[in-house]
């Protein structure tokens, strides 16, 4: 009798166990997502593609942010307690830390919980300079902070980077309160402290990790690097140390959808909601989309231009992705694409066509720019996900200016064609082709990406439109590093280039024609002293109606001169599930993890 | 049998010594700079006359391909230039993938083009035979890259049959669940061509006296093929797989990309374009070493599949 009683109390505690809450098992909520190019690691001073700096968006915290829902963008403090005022005319700032802000664990730590310290942002800014690190952002801490360059050129010439070392400009005022002291105004370096890669990281992690930074990310942010197969799976699990944030919603526009459900998804809830997050990179376009469609991932970020016909004919979602429920967010990306023209006299020890600022050289390459069939390229190359750009300030940064318009850039082959007569571009041996003034035969070399498909079509374009008006230009393929190498040391008489918002300031972009820059990001060579100094006075001004109208006569002095044919903004589509929550895309962040939830119900009945 | 295994070894080595000077001279002179890459955005000269410093690219030639043969011989190729990974575990771990895809696909389609070939050259001539070599020659003419579009949008995506793309920690899952296609969709390429080659080696081996003769002795066709001309066959047909061998240790670009299959197929492509030198050099120069093994492999295999042959 007593065998039987056993067994039956037995089946009813594991019953009751089964069906009590604490019983069942918790669901975790998991987004899966594509990257389009593989990462190349997770040490924030030494990465600087989108991917990587992506992730490390979510392992690191830097001192400040961006509001998720504010447009145009908004700075907020993250780690700061506040967003500084700019001291001394715009050459000091000092951050206070909030106090108890926690590194995840690590082995590093010795079992012990470790706080964030001003002394971590000291350190994390001076790795960008240790020439030991290579890093890609050395530059935004170059002539810049008072000392840093001397200790910079110390450690070239000694081989050593002495990171105990005080650095007159990094000034540790306690354990919270850094103050940094710059060599010139800077009303930008709030923005560049708000950069994911400028986050304070733990000496005594870099040192224990020092083979291998990139593979051992320990932050203070909301997830942590659970598992990384190289080039092919990260994965992200929310950090038990974490604070947690809530979502403020002082910024948001109740007449925006996006906002509307951000708020209906997010408001009163300690972020961040999912537990983990899964990204393939995944390099392939059509892999990517059918991944998607597939469910295989529950949002498609940068949707493959070689679909958009399939996913949004006519600019509309798909009836089949419709009836699904996904959503579509359009974005014009803070970006810029142009062709550069070498102003300097010769090119690869050759005369250059297109150098110079004589008036003749002038009025070729405006009729080249006039030229050009940029519709075409919009509408056929791009699938009409583009907007033809006005100016070198892309939409989405301080001092874009929407009314701005310009003909300058418009395809119009017949004021091309004039241009090119009226200053004695003449076909003079009857062979088809455009003489130059002094008789001799007018040639433009065009270097382009030989890797890339897409710059192949437009080279191909250009050939095209030059052919149109009478110019013989000649498309060279070449390696991306050559390329590279070739436009910094003037090797080259026309090339296409790119650039995308490191923070959302018009001067990331207008510092791309100012003649200092020559032969760094400056690929043009382009010297002009009205540029120049109009680009120094926008420097040492607040962000104001004052500095757009500077930033305004600076893209029509470009305009005027022809540095640059300037290209499109190209618009991005970002597809969700109807259980992705919480979705808004930011325009300088990279990824929004921490803002994302998932609705496992609606997951659950979508999947049966 | 020792002699000409030792003597084949021995001359590997001028062999290797080529391979290296034709690396070395390659990369410096047609390779770009991977300081441009690695310096980033914006950048100023000392700061790529430090990464290549760091780099050890501004060295002498002399030195750096002293350096160079050092790293061949202890095995040792440093960290990669564009993600500071240790080489050798990029090839540790990027091999596993690759030969989970590879292998099968090298010995499936040995198998299937053998068979099918076998049979075809038996029947040659007949509307059969004929009807596969025109499908042959069309499938040889489709590229690898529609091969793949089509079939992983097809069985992937549309029937459902496997996920689109993917791979795992979990060797089990990669061969039942992420291997499938593009195995598949490989073999599907590789066979035709290989059919048509086999094919031919059969057809040359029917043709034979010897043939005709076990023919005329009344040995049944059965064993005449299977015995005879299978046997005799396989020589040109283990060279044939040992030219294919080493690139299975490669693997294959495109099914690697197309399927995310974290294998050396893709490593390669992306050290070429980064220009990541410790990377290029590692796999060339283990693919070159690989290749002479495996010739050596193949000539004494030779003189298992046919006792006629003799090391000389």
């Amino acid at each position: 009798m007593k065998r039987p009683a056993v067994l039956l109390a037995a089946c009813l505690a594991w019953a009751i166990a089964a069906a009590s809450p604490a019983g069942a098992a918790v669901e975790r909520k998991v987004l899966r997502m594509a990257f389009r190019t593989a990462e190349a690691g997770f040490d924030p001073q030494r990465v600087d593609d989108r991917y990587s700096v992506g992730v490390c968006e979510n392992l690191y915290e830097p001192l400040l942010t961006y509001d998720y829902l504010a447009r145009p963008v908004r700075l907020v403090p993250l780690v700061a307690e506040s967003v500084p005022a700019p001291e001394e005319g715009g050459t000091r700032y000092t951050f206070r830390l909030r106090p108890g802000i926690l590194f995840a664990d690590d082995p590093a730590f010795k079992g012990n919980r470790r706080e964030l310290t001003a002394h971590d942002v000291d350190f994390a800014i001076k790795r960008f300079r240790d020439p030991a690190n290579r890093s890609p952002y050395a530059w935004l801490f170059e002539s810049k902070i008072a000392g840093l360059d001397a200790l910079a050129e110390a450690a070239r010439r000694t081989g050593r980077f002495d990171y105990d070392a005080r650095v007159p400009g990094i000034e540790v005022r306690d354990r919270y309160t850094v103050s940094f002291k710059l060599l010139e105004p800077d009303y930008n370096f709030l923005y560049v402290m708000a950069m994911p890669n400028v986050v304070p990281v733990a000496r005594e992690v870099i040192e224990a990790y020092a083979d291998d930074t990139n593979a051992h990310p320990v932050g203070t942010g909301p997830f942590v690097l659970k598992e990384w197969v190289r080039r092919s799976k990260i994965v992200l699990e929310r950090n038990p140390l974490h604070r947690g944030y809530e979502l403020d919603a002082r910024w948001a526009d109740p007449a925006d959808a996006w906002d509307r459900a951000a708020l209906e998804a997010l408001r009163g809830k300690r972020l961040p909601l999912l537990d983990r997050v899964e990204i393939d990179p995944i390099e392939d376009e059509q892999p990517r989309f059918l991944a998607f469609l597939n469910r295989e991932h529950d949002l498609l970020d940068e949707m493959p231009f070689a679909f958009i016909h399939q996913a949004l004919p006519n600019g509309k979602l798909a009836p089949a992705l419709a009836r699904q429920g996904v959503r579509v967010f359009r974005e014009e990306q803070p970006e810029v694409t142009y062709d550069v023209f070498n102003l300097n006299d010769t090119a690869s020890g050759r005369p250059n066509p297109v150098g110079g600022y004589a008036p003749a050289r002038v009025a070729l390459r405006r009729a080249m720019v006039l030229g050009y069939d940029r519709d075409r390229e919009i509408a056929v190359l791009r699938k009409g996900q583009a907007v033809a750009a006005q100016t070198p300030v892309p939409p989405g940064v301080v001092g874009y200016d929407a009314a701005f318009r310009t003909a300058a850039q418009d395809h119009d082959p017949a004021r091309a064609k004039a241009l090119l007569d009226l200053f004695g571009y003449v076909d003079r041996d009857g062979d088809g082709w455009r003489e130059q003034p002094d008789g001799s035969p007018l040639l433009v070399e065009y270097k382009y990406n030989a890797g890339s498909q897409e710059n192949r079509q437009l080279a191909e374009l250009w050939s095209k439109s030059m052919a149109d008006v009478g110019i013989r230009l000649e498309a060279m393929a070449v390696q991306f590093v050559d390329l590279l190498k070739d436009k910094k040391v003037g090797k080259f008489v026309l090339a296409g280039s790119a650039w995308i918002a490191d923070y959302p300031d018009a001067q990331n972009f207008l510092q791309l024609l100012y003649g200092p820059n020559a032969g760094q990001s400056n690929e043009s060579g382009f010297r002009l002293a009205a540029y120049d100094s109009l680009y120094r006075r926008a420097l040492a001004l607040p962000d104001g109606p004052e500095r757009n109208a500077l930033y305004r006569e600076m893209s029509r002095l470009m305009l005027a001169w022809a540095p640059f044919r300037l290209g499109v903004h190209r618009i991005f589509s970002h597809l969700q599930y109807p259980w992705v929550k919480g979705y808004k895309k930011h325009p300088i962040l990279y990824t929004n993890f921490k803002y994302l939830d998932v609705d496992l119900v609606a997951q659950k009945a979508a999947a049966q | 049998m020792t002699a000409y295994v030792i003597r084949r070894l021995w001359q590997m080595i001028p062999t290797l010594a080529g391979v290296i000077l034709l690396i070395f001279f390659l990369f410096n002179w047609v390779g770009g700079d991977p300081a441009q890459v690695l310096a980033g955005k914006i950048s100023n000269p000392e700061q790529i006359a430090n990464i290549r410093k760091q780099l050890g690219v501004d060295q002498p030639y002399w030195y750096q391909l002293w350096v160079f043969v050092q790293q061949v011989f202890t095995f040792d190729f440093g960290r990669s230039w564009a993600t500071n990974e240790e080489v050798s575990r990029i090839l540790l771990t990027r091999v596993g993938p690759t030969l989970t895809i590879m292998v099968p696909v090298l010995v499936l389609e040995t198998l299937l083009a053998v068979v099918f070939a076998i049979m075809v050259a038996y029947v040659r001539g007949s509307l059969t035979d004929r009807t596969i070599m025109v499908i042959c020659t069309t499938a040889m003419s489709i590229s690898f890259l529609v091969y793949i579009i089509v079939g992983q949008w097809f069985f992937g995506f549309i029937l459902g049959w496997f996920p689109v793309q993917g791979w795992s920690e979990s060797t089990l899952r990669n061969v039942l669940n992420y291997a499938p296609l593009p195995i598949f969709l490989a073999i599907l390429v590789g066979l035709a061509p290989q059919l048509r080659l086999y094919r031919s080696f059969f057809l040359e081996e029917i043709n034979q006296d010897y043939v005709r003769t076990a023919r005329a002795k009344g040995l049944p066709e059965k064993k005449v093929m299977l015995k005879h001309v299978l046997r005799n066959a396989l020589i040109p047909i283990l060279t044939n797989v040992g030219i294919h061998l080493p690139s299975v240790f490669v693997g294959s670009f495109l099914l690697e990309v197309f399927f995310s299959i974290p294998g050396l197929g893709r490593e390669i492509v992306t050290a070429v374009n980064r220009s990541d030198f410790p990377v290029i050099k590692a796999v060339t120069v283990y693919l070159a070493m690989l290749t002479m093994f495996v010739n050596l492999l193949v000539d004494v295999l030779y003189k298992a599949v046919d006792p006629r042959v003799s090391f000389k």
